[in-house]
């Protein structure tokens, strides 16, 4: 049983076919090809380097995600960053 | 998603994180021998900047090889940023000096990328590894090889220790 089934998470990341991937951030929701999502997991793991995330605290404290070869731009502030930043890692845990 | 992204690519994403830094350090490496060999080219020291030609010419082609088989392994190679390269040297010593510290630098990153690619049991990787390490012992000797001709001849005029540099 899966007790996550009927939850909506504000961030959530999942396969819908062999290369393309759903990535939902509250009411948004984007598609991405595997080398977008890579392209992603690049920028998400920059962004959060402890002395990147440092930077953005002290300054404008949010960043402005561009998604899929720029077919959305995405508003995040730190703990949405930190919880996209976590989904990704799960996706790719399961390597 | 269990086996989805194993499906998209062979290599480990930690691995190719580890490998994505390995081009940035090769690069870094073939732009530092860039300076290295003008420095030598401006003062007519004609073997040495044929040897620090040809090492930034073989660094850049170790930052490629691994660039490629990244994306051959169904992942994201990166484009490196290559940081500030020092244009200045206080001689030639020096110059082959920081070159054997760079080589140690190289190598001990190789090992982090070798040790992670064992500790993920990226097996494709570790193999793909073990060319590097053999060719760091090499490369490390080379230059080893260089300073020992510095200490043989002492005190003698930069042309004449240039002169007897090994070329090959």
């Amino acid at each position: 049983m899966n007790i996550f089934r009927d939850i909506q998470f504000s961030i959530q990341l999942q396969k819908v076919t062999f290369c393309q991937y759903q990535l939902t951030i509250d009411d948004k929701l984007m598609f991405l090809t595997f080398p977008q999502l890579l392209q992603l997991r690049h920028k998400i793991n920059n962004y959060t380097a402890p002395e990147n995330l440092e930077r953005i605290i002290d300054n404008e404290n949010f960043v402005l995600l561009s998604v899929a070869d720029r077919q959305h731009l995405v508003f995040l502030e730190i703990p949405k960053l930190l919880d996209l930043k976590e989904e990704i890692e799960l996706c790719f845990y399961s390597y | 998603m269990k086996t989805a992204i194993r499906r998209q690519m062979t290599i480990n994403p930690e691995v190719m994180d580890v490998l994505n830094q390995q081009i940035e350090l090769e690069m870094h490496a073939s732009a530092s021998y860039l300076a290295m060999a003008s420095w030598c080219d401006q003062r007519e020291l004609v073997n040495s900047k044929a040897f620090f030609y040809k090492q930034a010419e073989e660094e850049r082609e170790h930052g490629m090889k691994i660039f490629n088989f990244i994306n051959d392994a169904g992942g994201a190679a990166i484009s490196p940023a290559i940081p500030t390269v020092n244009n200045e040297f206080e001689s030639l010593r020096a110059i082959y000096e920081t070159s054997l510290d760079q080589e140690i630098h190289v190598t001990q990153s190789i090992y982090k990328c070798f040790s992670k690619a064992r500790s993920t049991n990226d097996y494709a990787s570790e193999v793909f590894l073990q060319w590097f390490v053999n060719e760091q012992v090499e490369e490390e000797d080379t230059v080893r090889s260089i300073i020992d001709v510095f200490d043989l001849m002492g005190d003698m005029p930069l042309k004449m220790i240039d002169e007897r540099l090994p070329t090959e």
